[in-house]
Order: C-alpha cells, then sequence, then structure tokens
C-alpha cells in the first residue's frame, strides 16, 4: 500500500512533465483534469480515508466516480479489503475469495471496453495473479506496461511471473528507459548477474550516477555473485549517501556477517534500530547480529519476529533455518527451509540448507536430490558442487565425484577447496600425474590471488608435489618443494628429510645437478613462480572457464 | 461491495478467503453443510412418522454424509429426499426458519440440540459416530468467538440463499409472499450470473468444496486403498493431482497429501513429480514428529529412515538401480546405527528385490530375510520373502514338491493373519508355477479358485480386492490357456474384460496386452498369415524384449529366411543362458532343431534335442519336455528308425493329451499316424492294412484338432496323406473326397515351399 501511495506520487509529477512536452498529451491530460475536477470532492474525501487505511469507506465514497483516478482508488480500495484486514496476510491457503473474483469480473468487462488506463491494468493483473490465472496476468501486466511504462510497479509483477528467460525474450515490451531497468532487476532475479551488471553500469552512465536505486542493485548483484569486497564497498557507498536507507540492509548485514565484521555489524545494527526497529530488514540485521555472537537461540526469536511482520520474507526463513543448524535442531531447521522454499521455490539457499540438513544426518544420497536442486538454480556456484562432490565421495561414486570438483573448480571455486579434494581422489585413484597437477594449479590458484590466507592444504600440496618429483626423478622440483615444505610446520619434517634424501641422491648421482640449481632457487619468489611456468604445458584445460 | 463471506464454506481460521495457519490444531468445525446434517439427525431422532423402510435408508446415508465433503444443500435434499420426502420438507423448512429468522435461531438450535451426554438412552449413544459427530460439533461451535458465529450465521445464510437460487421454484417451500419478494433479486442475480459466466470462461475453479481435516483425512485414506487395490476406482491421475493440489493450498501442512500425490505420480511414470512430493513429505513428517527428537523407535529418527528406504523403492520402481542400491545403503546405515530391525529388516527385503531386479542370484538373501522376519515375527515380510523364495527356485528348477509344500505351509500362515492379498498372490503364484510345469489343469483350476474365491475384505468400501496384479496375472493366464485350447471366443472374453477392468493406463495394464499379443500371433502364425504376425513383433518387443526376439526368429524362421532366424535364435540363446531364463533357452533350442531340420540335416539335431530334454526334465517342464520328445521322435523318423520313434512317442502323447494345447495334440497325432505309416511298410499286408486305417483315424483326429485352431496347411497335409492312404487302401469314394479337399485348400494357400513331411 505504502508502495503503491509513494508511485502515485511519484508518477503524477513526471506525467505532467511528459504531457508539457507533447502537446496531444496535454489534451489527454486536460480532459482527464475536467473529469477529475467532478470528482475532486468524493476523490479527496475517500484518498483521506485510504491514507487512514478505511478501504471500505473510501470505496463506499467513490463508488459513482467515472474518472479514471478515482476508479482506480475505489477498486484498489475494493482489492486491499478483500485481502483482509491485516494488511498482506499470508497467501497460502487462499481457496476461494469471492470478492476478488467479482473485481476481476468487474475488471475484465471494463478491460473487454479498453477503459481501463495503466493503473487499471496494473490493478486487474494484480487480481488475476492472486487468482492464480498466470498466463492471463502476464499479457494484462504487460499491456500495463505498454500503457504506462514508467510504472514500476506493473514492471515488479512482471518480473514476479517470469521464471526463465525464454519467457522474458518472448514478452514484447515498451521500448523505453524504463524497460532497461526491468530487464537488469530481471537479470538479477534470473542469476544473470554479469548482464545485470553491464545494464546497470550503462544506466549509470546514462545519468543515472545519483540513484541510490542502482548502487543498492548493483551492490546486491555483487553480493549474488559472492564479490564480497566489491559488494561491502557499494553498501558503504549507499550508506554515506543515504544514511537512514533499511531497505537492502539485511543484505548488507549477511556481506559483515559472512566478514565476520563484527563492530561494523553491531553499528549497523544499533543504527538501524534507532530508525525504525519494527522492519523486517531491521529484526534481521539484528538475527545476524546475534547470530555473529553465537547467541542463537536470540537470532532466531528476531528471526521469527522478522518473520511475524512479513510471513513472506524469504531470507528470514532461510536465516532462520541457518539458526536451527547452529542450534543442532534439525528438524525445525528442516522445517524452516521449507517455508523458504515454499514461499519461493527459486531460493537456492534454501535448498542447499536443506541438503546441509541432510548432511548432516548422515543422508549423503538423500541430500543429493537438493543439492542438484540447488545447483539447478545456480549452475555456475561452485559451493553446491563441491557439496555434490563430497556426497559423490561419501558414496564411493568417485568418477561422478572427480566431475563435480572440476566443474566446481572450472566455474571459479569460491573457497580454493575443489581442486585439493580433486586432488586427493586422484591420490586415492593412484592417478598421481592428474593428482600432481591439480595440485600445481591449486598452488598456482592460491598464490596468483595474492593474498596469503590460511590455507592448510598448500603444506599437503607441496609434501604430495615434493614425493612425486622425487620419485619421477625431478630433483630441481623436489628440491623446491621440499624447501616449501619447511615453511609449513605439520610439514617441516617430512621437507627436511624429502631435502636430506635429494641431497643423497644427487650426491651419488649427479653432484653437478645441484650447482645449476642454485641461481634458480634462490631467487625470489621463483619457487612459486617455477613449477607454474614448468608444469603450464602439462596443464590440459584452461584456468578460466 | 465485497461479500462479507464465501458463500458455501465457513472456516474460523478463514478471514476473507484466506486462512491462516490453524494454531490451535482445529481438525474439525461447523459448517452451513454440517449445520444441516445436524438437523437432519436432530429430525431423525425427533419425528415419528418414518417408516422401517426409510430408516434403514436413512440410517445408510448417514456414513458418508458425516465423511463426504461438504454438499450444496440442493444436493444434500435431495439425496435425503430419495430416502424419506418428508422428512428432506423438514430439514428444509428448519433451515428456512433458521436462516430467514435471526442469529438467536442458530444459537436456540445448538442449545436444544439433543445433548447425547444427558440421554443415555438416546438415540445417538455418545461413543457412536452420530453421537461423536454431534459432541464434535457442539463443541466447535461453543468454542467458536463473537465474530466467528456471526459469520457462521452469515455462512448459513449464504448457504440456504444459494440453495433457493438454483432450487426450482415449483418445489420450494417457501410462501408465494416469500417468492415475490425473492424474485426479483433471485431473478436479478440470475442474470448477472449469467452475463459474467461467459467473460472469466477460463474459470474453472476446483468443483468441490475445500475439505476440513478430517474429510480430508478421509479422502487420502479412501484414494490411496483404491490406488492399491483397484486403481479404476481412483479418480484419473489429473484429476487426483488437483484436488491434491487444491487440498494443499487450502493446508500446506498436510503431510499426507504429498505422500498420495507421489503414488499418483508413480501411476503415471513421472519420476520429477513424484520424488518431489516424496521428499516433501518426509521433510513434513519429519517436522510433525519433531517433539521427540530421540533417535529411537518414535520421533523422527524413525521416519529419516523410512524416507530414505522409500526413496530408494522409488528408484527401484523406476529401474533406476544404481541409486537405488545407494539409497538402500543408506537407510540400511541408519537403521543399523539406530538399531531399528524391522527398518532393517525391511531393507533387507528390498535388498533381496534389487538383486533379483538386477537379474543377480538372491536366493541366501531372501533366506536369510525370511528367518530374520520369522525371528522378528513380521508374517508379512516373511511370508513375501517366501513367495519370491519360490517364484526364484521354480525358475532355477529345484525340486517342485518342496516348492509346493512351502506355499502350501505360508497359505497356512496367510489364513491365520488373514492375509488376503497374499493369498491372492498365492494363488496366482500357484496358477503360474502349475502352468510353467505344464500342468494347465491344475493352472486352471488354481484360477479358478482366485476368480470364485470371496475376497476377505470385500466388504470394504465397495471394492471386492480384486484389481490387483495377482488378478491380472490369473486373469492372464486363464486367458492363455483358454487360447490354447483354441477356445479364442473365450480368450477375447477374457481379454475384454482386462481390458475393462485395467485401462491401458492403469499399472499392470501390461501384462494382459503381451497377453493379448501373444495369442494373436500365436494364430497369425498358425493361420499363415505372417505379415500380420510380423507387425505384432514389433509389439511385442515393446513390451518385453527377449519375447519380441523369439517371435521375430519364428517369423524369419516361417518365411525361410533361415540364416537371420539362426542368428536371432543364437544371439537370444546366449542372452537367456547368462539371464538363466531356462524357459526361454529350451524354446529357442528348440527353434534351432527346427532349423536345421530345414537343411535335413537331422542327425546333429539329436545332441541338441537331448541336450534340450534334459534340460526340460531338471526343470520339472512337462510341456516342454514332451514337446522335446515330439521333436526328438520327429528326427528319428526322418533318420530313418520310426519304431524308435514310435517307442518314445509314447512316452510324450500321454501328457500332451492331458494337459497340452490343441497343437500340441495334432501335431502329436499326426506324427503318430506318420509313424505308424512307415513302420506298416515293413509287416505283412493284412496287418498292414489295419495299421494304415488306425493311422487314418489318428490323421482324422489330429485333423480336428488343427481345425480347432484354424491351421489351415497342416489340414491340407493332412488331407493329402488321407487321400494317399485311402488311394493305397483301394478306398477310392474317400480318397476323391480328400483329395477334392486338398486341391481346394492347396488353391487358397499359398504353398511356402516347405515339403509337408520334413516338418513336424
Amino acid at each position: 500500500k505504502k508502495k503503491i501511495s509513494i508511485l502515485m506520487a511519484l508518477i503524477l509529477p513526471l506525467l505532467l512533465v511528459l504531457s508539457s512536452l507533447c502537446s496531444s498529451c496535454l489534451a489527454a491530460i486536460l480532459a482527464f483534469l475536467s473529469e477529475d475536477a467532478q470528482d475532486l470532492d468524493a476523490y479527496t474525501l475517500a484518498k483521506s480515508f485510504y491514507d487512514l487505511k478505511e478501504y471500505d469507506r473510501a470505496a463506499y465514497f467513490l463508488r459513482g466516480c467515472k474518472s479514471q483516478k478515482a476508479y482506480f482508488l475505489y477498486m484498489y480500495s475494493r482489492y486491499l479489503v478483500s485481502l483482509g484486514p491485516i494488511g498482506r496476510p499470508l497467501e497460502k491457503g487462499q481457496v476461494k475469495n469471492e470478492s476478488l473474483r467479482e473485481l476481476r469480473v468487474e475488471l475484465s468487462k471494463k478491460h473487454k471496453a479498453k477503459d481501463l488506463d495503466g493503473f487499471g491494468l496494473y490493478l486487474y493483473g494484480v487480481v488475476l495473479r492472486k487468482l492464480d490465472l498466470f498466463k492471463e496476468a502476464l499479457d494484462v501486466f504487460v499491456e500495463a506496461t505498454h500503457c504506462l511504462p514508467l510504472h514500476w510497479g506493473a514492471w515488479l509483477e512482471l518480473c514476479n511471473l517470469i521464471t526463465n528467460k525464454d519467457m522474458l525474450k518472448s514478452l514484447t515490451l515498451p521500448d523505453t528507459w524504463v524497460k532497461e531497468f526491468f530487464l537488469a532487476h530481471m537479470y538479477t532475479e534470473l542469476q544473470m548477474i554479469e548482464e545485470a551488471l553491464q545494464k546497470y553500469q550503462s544506466l549509470i552512465e546514462a545519468g543515472f550516477s545519483k540513484s541510490t536505486y542502482i548502487i543498492s542493485q548493483i551492490a546486491v548483484a555483487y553480493h549474488n555473485i559472492r564479490d564480497i569486497d566489491k559488494a561491502l564497498s557499494m553498501f558503504n557507498e549507499l550508506r554515506k549517501q543515504d544514511p537512514y536507507r533499511i531497505e537492502n540492509m539485511d543484505t548488507f548485514s549477511n556481506l559483515l556477517y559472512v566478514r565476520s565484521m563484527k563492530p561494523e555489524l553491531s553499528y549497523l545494527a544499533h543504527n538501524l534500530c534507532d530508525i525504525d526497529k519494527y522492519r523486517v530488514e531491521t529484526c534481521c540485521v539484528i538475527g545476524n547480529y546475534y547470530s555473529l555472537r553465537s547467541q542463537h537461540e536470540k537470532a532466531a526469536l528476531y528471526f521469527q519476529r522478522a518473520l511475524k511482520l512479513n510471513p513472506r520474507c524469504l531470507g528470514a526463513w532461510t536465516l532462520m533455518g541457518h539458526e536451527y543448524m547452529e542450534m543442532k535442531n534439525t528438524s525445525a531447521a528442516i522445517q524452516a527451509y521449507r517455508h523458504a522454499i515454499e514461499v519461493n521455490k527459486r531460493d537456492y539457499r534454501a535448498w542447499y540448507g536443506l541438503g546441509q540438513t541432510y548432511e548432516i544426518l548422515k543422508m549423503p544420497f538423500y541430500c543429493l536430490y537438493y543439492y542438484r536442486r540447488a545447483h539447478q538454480l545456480r549452475p555456475n556456484d561452485s559451493r553446491m558442487l563441491v557439496a555434490l562432490g563430497e556426497c559423490y565421495e561419501k558414496l564411493n561414486q568417485l568418477a561422478e565425484a572427480k566431475k563435480c570438483y572440476w566443474r566446481a573448480y572450472s566455474v571459479g571455486d569460491v573457497e580454493r577447496m575443489a581442486l585439493v579434494k580433486l586432488a586427493k581422489l586422484h591420490e586415492q585413484l593412484n592417478e598421481s600425474d592428474q593428482a600432481t597437477q591439480c595440485y600445481i594449479i591449486y598452488i598456482q590458484d592460491v598464490f596468483s590471488c595474492g593474498e596469503i590466507l590460511e590455507h592448510l592444504e598448500l603444506s599437503t600440496a607441496f609434501r604430495y608435489l615434493g614425493q612425486y618429483y622425487f620419485k619421477s626423478k625431478r630433483y630441481n622440483e623436489a628440491f623446491i618443494c621440499a624447501q616449501r615444505c619447511c615453511d609449513y610446520n605439520d610439514a617441516r619434517e617430512e621437507g627436511k628429510a624429502l631435502l636430506r634424501q635429494i641431497s643423497q641422491v644427487r650426491g651419488e648421482a649427479d653432484p653437478a645437478s645441484t650447482d645449476l640449481s642454485l641461481p634458480f632457487l634462490y631467487g625470489p619468489l621463483s619457487a612459486t613462480n617455477t613449477p607454474v611456468r614448468r608444469m603450464s604445458p602439462l596443464n590440459l584445460s584452461s584456468v578460466t572457464p | 461491495m465485497a461479500s462479507v463471506h464465501d458463500s458455501l464454506y465457513f472456516n474460523p481460521m478463514m478471514t476473507n478467503g484466506v486462512v491462516h495457519a490453524n494454531v490451535f490444531g482445529i481438525k474439525d468445525w461447523v459448517t452451513p453443510y454440517k449445520i444441516a446434517v445436524l438437523v437432519l439427525l436432530d429430525e431423525m431422532t425427533v419425528s415419528k412418522c418414518i417408516s422401517l423402510l426409510e430408516k434403514r435408508r436413512l440410517n445408510k446415508l448417514i456414513l458418508p454424509l458425516l465423511q463426504g465433503p461438504d454438499m450444496t444443500l440442493v444436493q444434500l435434499l435431495k439425496t435425503v429426499e430419495d430416502c424419506c420426502p418428508q422428512l428432506a420438507y423438514a430439514v428444509h423448512l428448519r433451515l428456512h426458519l433458521m436462516a430467514d429468522g435471526e442469529l438467536k435461531d442458530m444459537e436456540s438450535f445448538f442449545d436444544v440440540l439433543p445433548s447425547p451426554f444427558n440421554e443415555t438412552e438416546s438415540e445417538a449413544h455418545k461413543s457412536s459416530v452420530v453421537g461423536l459427530f454431534m459432541r464434535h460439533m457442539v463443541l466447535a461451535y461453543n468454542k467458536l468467538s463473537f465474530s466467528q458465529v456471526y459469520k457462521l450465521y452469515k455462512a448459513l445464510q449464504q448457504y440456504y440463499k444459494s440453495y433457493e437460487r438454483k432450487a426450482p421454484p415449483a418445489s420450494d417451500a417457501t410462501t408465494d409472499a416469500d417468492m415475490e419478494q425473492l424474485a426479483p433479486d433471485s431473478l436479478g442475480r440470475k442474470v448477472e450470473k449469467q452475463d459474467l459466466d461467459p467473460s472469466p470462461s477460463d474459470d474453472d475453479v476446483a468443483s468441490t468444496e475445500p475439505l476440513s481435516q478430517k474429510q480430508a483425512e478421509y479422502f487420502l485414506a479412501q484414494q490411496a486403498y483404491f490406488l492399491k487395490n483397484d486403481e479404476n476406482k481412483a479418480l484419473k491421475p489429473a484429476g487426483l493431482q488437483n484436488e491434491l493440489n487444491n487440498m494443499l493450498k487450502f493446508n500446506p501442512d498436510f503431510a499426507e497429501a504429498h505422500y498420495l500425490s507421489y503414488l499418483n505420480s508413480m501411476r503415471v511414470q513421472d519420476v520429477f513429480v513424484s520424488t518431489h512430493s516424496l521428499l516433501h513429505y518426509f521433510d513434513r513428517l519429519i517436522l510433525s514428529g519433531s517433539d521427540s527428537k530421540s533417535n529411537g523407535d518414535e520421533g523422527y529418527g524413525r521416519s529419516l529412515r523410512y524416507a530414505a528406504l522409500n526413496l530408494a523403492a522409488l528408484h527401484c520402481r523406476f529401474g533406476h538401480y544404481q541409486q537405488a542400491e545407494l539409497a538402500l545403503q543408506e537407510a540400511i546405515r541408519i537403521a543399523q546405527e539406530s538399531s531399528d530391525h524391522v527398518c532393517l529388516q525391511h531393507c533387507l527385503s528390498w535388498l533381496y528385490l534389487l538383486q533379483q531386479m538386477k537379474g543377480s542370484d538372491s536366493t541366501v538373501l531372501t533366506e536369510h530375510s525370511v528367518k530374520m522376519a520369522v525371528h522378528f515375527s513380521l508374517p508379512y515380510l516373511a511370508s513375501l520373502g517366501i513367495q519370491s523364495l519360490v517364484q526364484q527356485s521354480a525358475i532355477r528348477g529345484k525340486n517342485a514338491k518342496k516348492l509346493i509344500n512351502a506355499l502350501k505351509d505360508t497359505d497356512i500362515l496367510h489364513w491365520k493373519h488373514s492375509m488376503s492379498e497374499l493369498i491372492d498372490i498365492s494363488i496366482a503364484q500357484k496358477t503360474a508355477i502349475w502352468r510353467m510345469y505344464g500342468k494347465s489343469t491344475m493352472a486352471l483350476q488354481q484360477a479358478q479358485m482366485l476368480m470364485n474365491m470371496n475376497s476377505l475384505e470385500s466388504v470394504n468400501l465397495g471394492v471386492q480386492q480384486n484389481n490387483t496384479e495377482a488378478f491380472t496375472v490369473t486373469l492372464c493366464h486363464l486367458a492363455e490357456l483358454h487360447a490354447e485350447q483354441g477356445q479364442f471366443q473365450a480368450a477375447s472374453e477374457i481379454l475384454k474384460h482386462l481390458k475393462e477392468r485395467f485401462p491401458s493406463n492403469s499399472q499392470n495394464a501390461k501384462l494382459w496386452m503381451i497377453c493379448e499379443q501373444k495369442i494373436q500371433f500365436d494364430r497369425a502364425l498358425n493361420d499363415g498369415k505372417y505379415h500380420i504376425a510380423e507387425s505384432l513383433v514389433s509389439v511385442i518387443s515393446a513390451l518385453c524384449k527377449t519375447e519380441g526376439l523369439y517371435r521375430k526368429a519364428l517369423v524369419l524362421k516361417a518365411q525361410n529366411q533361415t540364416s537371420e532366424a539362426y542368428q536371432v535364435l543364437q544371439g537370444l540363446l546366449v542372452y537367456c543362458e547368462k539371464t538363466k531364463c531356462t524357459e526361454m533357452t529350451i524354446r529357442v533350442m528348440l527353434a534351432i532343431a527346427e532349423l536345421y531340420w530345414r537343411s535335413s540335416s537331422h542327425g546333429i539335431v539329436l545332441p541338441l534335442l537331448l541336450q534340450t530334454l534334459a534340460l526340460s526334465r531338471e526343470h520339472h517342464l512337462q510341456k516342454l519336455a514332451s514337446e522335446t520328445v515330439l521333436h526328438l521322435a520327429f528326427s528319428q523318423l526322418m533318420l530313418g528308425i520310426p519304431e524308435q520313434a514310435l517307442n518314445i512317442l509314447h512316452m510324450a502323447i500321454e501328457p500332451i493329451l492331458a494337459h497340452g494345447a490343441v497343437m500340441d495334440k495334432g501335431r502329436a497325432l499326426l506324427l503318430v499316424a506318420k509313424c505308424q505309416v512307415v513302420t506298416s511298410a515293413s509287416v505283412p499286408a493284412d496287418q498292414r492294412h489295419q495299421a494304415l486305417v488306425v493311422a487314418i483315424q489318428n490323421l482324422e483326429e489330429a485333423r480336428s484338432y488343427f481345425d480347432k485352431v484354424d491351421c489351415r496347411d497342416r489340414v491340407r497335409d493332412i488331407f493329402y496323406l488321407q487321400a494317399r492312404l485311402y488311394h493305397s487302401l483301394g478306398k477310392t469314394l474317400e480318397r476323391n473326397k480328400c483329395a477334392m479337399l486338398f486341391r481346394q485348400l492347396n488353391e487358397e494357400l499359398p504353398s511356402h515351399g516347405v515339403p509337408l513331411l520334413t516338418r513336424l
């Protein structure tokens, strides 16, 4: 409701601006106004009732009005009445809504007579959607966008109805700048993040550089592709420009949570609490805050509060599921995830969460289905693939597991674990060449990304490589690897042992070779680069997919 | 203005068509329909003028009324009227008064409702179905809040009004004044309705009203029962799915609906939806059992185990054996961890089934399973295991006596526990085993027994539990047995019945389809219509690959494409030996032997036939054994040792005449006659004369058999032989007659170039 009234306020001046541009429009507006003038009193009265949320009353006083604006308000009030007294209740279990159907009949008559303006069409579409007549609703919304391209509500509704790319392509949409916004939004929804980011970038260049909406959308998009740093910087920018913003802040808090930035999250939570504590986003942020502090009961409580405020809040269901998982209450977690799926079938996190739950319950085959669903929704997310791979590994389906890990690496592994796991698999299967390759790519990957994170598996990789080179009598490489081994606590002894072995062998076989390798060894950082260069011909597939 | 409430349906949890979460766990509530039923019950106890017959009819009506979904008043009054018109009128009148009156009328109705508590001699005892219903309703009514009572009353008014709108004015009981008052309104509404109806043309909302939880449970139980026992009576898959979707929309936490949806999509072989529904069901089930978090016998640990087990079953049914095995392993592991023996037992029985489906030997597993099932006293699983064991052993040619004995023993167990389903299966299995052993009379007797048996559950829901797989199998055997005896009319009657009972999209339809095709194929082949047979081969192949290949070879053989037929048969032989499918192996070997005859290599055939004979004897396959003997005798005849042939024919002729198919009987007698003719050449003239007369008689009998199955080219051959024999006996008249008949047939039938003597 609030959204609509804001939209109305936004669009009317826009219409005026437009009308000043073309004279024909002006005439239309004038005619509009004369009709409007008749209804002005009733309209104003009804609008006041509407603002007071007395929809029945508003509708009653508008019943005889002729003007489009009054008609819309009339119908819209009736629609809101039909939804029930508590705003928008949970939609599940909607059985048979006579009043909605009455609305539909009336609107369809008007629609046939081509008597509906853009808002009327929008409302008609909404009613159709509520009655589960999605196909008809889609057509009507498309018509509405043609009729009134600047009404974002219609676009948003359209967005809810489109489920895949082909459907999007098949629509004939009006060719306006709003369409760009819509497409960008749609791409984000369909997880086509690259395209979405491009669209937003071009919109910024086209003159929307100050729009906080775009900034927030870009931030969300970065969040979706797990580019945490960029997303964080975008959100910080957003906070600077729009400090009292509550929208999207739950996503921001998710990012802060992932990065374990406690003070920032705490600040955000307190800040939002000051602005408005009865908002879903605020509750989610606070929930995240408690979760980060490992107070999972309280976190769950806040997520529950968020759900009380808006039962259709998808994120809260999923987050609550996570909290229950933390509390080891698997059945409640399953319940929460199932609810999330009920709200939106395309929520990959909920599917993934379900998978995790069953994995914890030690049912690797059972959770395969859930991971697969999640993977279907996010085909390029390495986490699902790694999870799938782990399940297959547990089920001893090593061929599938290998495929999964390799694919996870190819789509860009976030946690950089896929390659190590793949390498270990190869190790298990005695496919030492492949294992070596994987370790090499892994090392290359870790060092090339620059940050020195704690990678426990690095030592394993060097240890294995050292042994491998030693066995295949490539002592230079083995030497380097053994030296690197000594950098890590857990592999130090083995590294030293290997070094001793190497020097022993070299002493017997070819003392000259040590001299040759010396300058090459002591070069700065050469250790990280050499195996890479050496092995690149062996590297069968490109690093970037 | 939007109507305050939906007309027919009332649910206290609902505001403006939206049902809120059922936090109180209320399962049943008062609806206008139920008020009407209450009125009916009340009237029934009060009114004295109901005749005994009417009373009986009414009593029969009550249960469906209580359990079924809400009806409109028109429907309700109509059903009551069929039983007792004056009672319908009384109910109508009281409802009219209540709906046209004020709220207090309804309130007072609930006040005066005879409480089963205080009247001990009341007809509705407090623990009877009716008494419980009334108590439920009074309780539910008392629980309603102020606004809910008002809403209920409004709903009642709407309910009544919608009746008045629909009911024809003549039968309307309202007074004239009322009529006049109502007329413009109702007329106007009618017009409006007609106006409105065409515009939302696609508005096909579910015809039935949403169900309360009790009704939904009843609906689900009923449909699940139908699906298991009598698929025809269940709703069509699409309709059922629609119903379920509606139900889930209305009550999303109703997990059982997901399970039924799983069963339903299994019907139409929809892997995707069935997996989805199954997992959803168990996700939901885990919730409902969440109060006890223990991993013990109750609580959700148990449902987890069964979830994995069910998933295995699903994959198994779709033939994803590898997946099924993985799921099963998982189920077994979890069950072991929590030492749930019952679940483990179930897993074990699935395990041997899985092994069996994969075609490997699972006898040991099955035996073990039976033992364990007996130990944990799970009679169902135990006898299921025994049946499966018997089936396997029968195919592997184990001792027949023991098998039949085992079946008898389990039968005793079944009757003791009155497991009618297993009894059916057991009889069907006996039919199949007898038939496999070639004792058609015994098979026929068993089949008839199943057909004539009254099922133990026949009273339940009006379903005679006879649309199960066991019945299909038995009926198919019956059809084939009749076809073997040349009673094609009877066979087609049975098939027609099968088609009616199991429409082609139902689960068991495949069984009768292949049976029908086989019968048609045999007829076509006997009749020499090879092109028809050829077209049937593709259908058979689609239903059963090995059978299809075998039939293909038969057609090729009949069409003289010897080398192609040989290739197919060789391939099939290898396959059958690998899968240990003895019956088919023997048949294939016999077909190969017949191919050898074509190249007149009768000597080579003998070892092959002897091997076949040994094999069929070992597996107690009497029918195939006697057929092999026929082949052997024929080879010997062709090798010029007719005496020997006659000797061994004596072995076969008896079982063939007792149990064999008409075709086999004809062939046997023809062969006997041939042998007799050949042997007669070496005996003195007077004896020879006698022998030829006997041979002619045998030929005559063989001809009657061949006539029965329309095998006209063999009839032609017989006429030829008879003509020759009559000629040598000097009976010109008979000779000429046979010769003429032969000519007639010879002109009709194309010659296939196989000399008549060089085939069996």
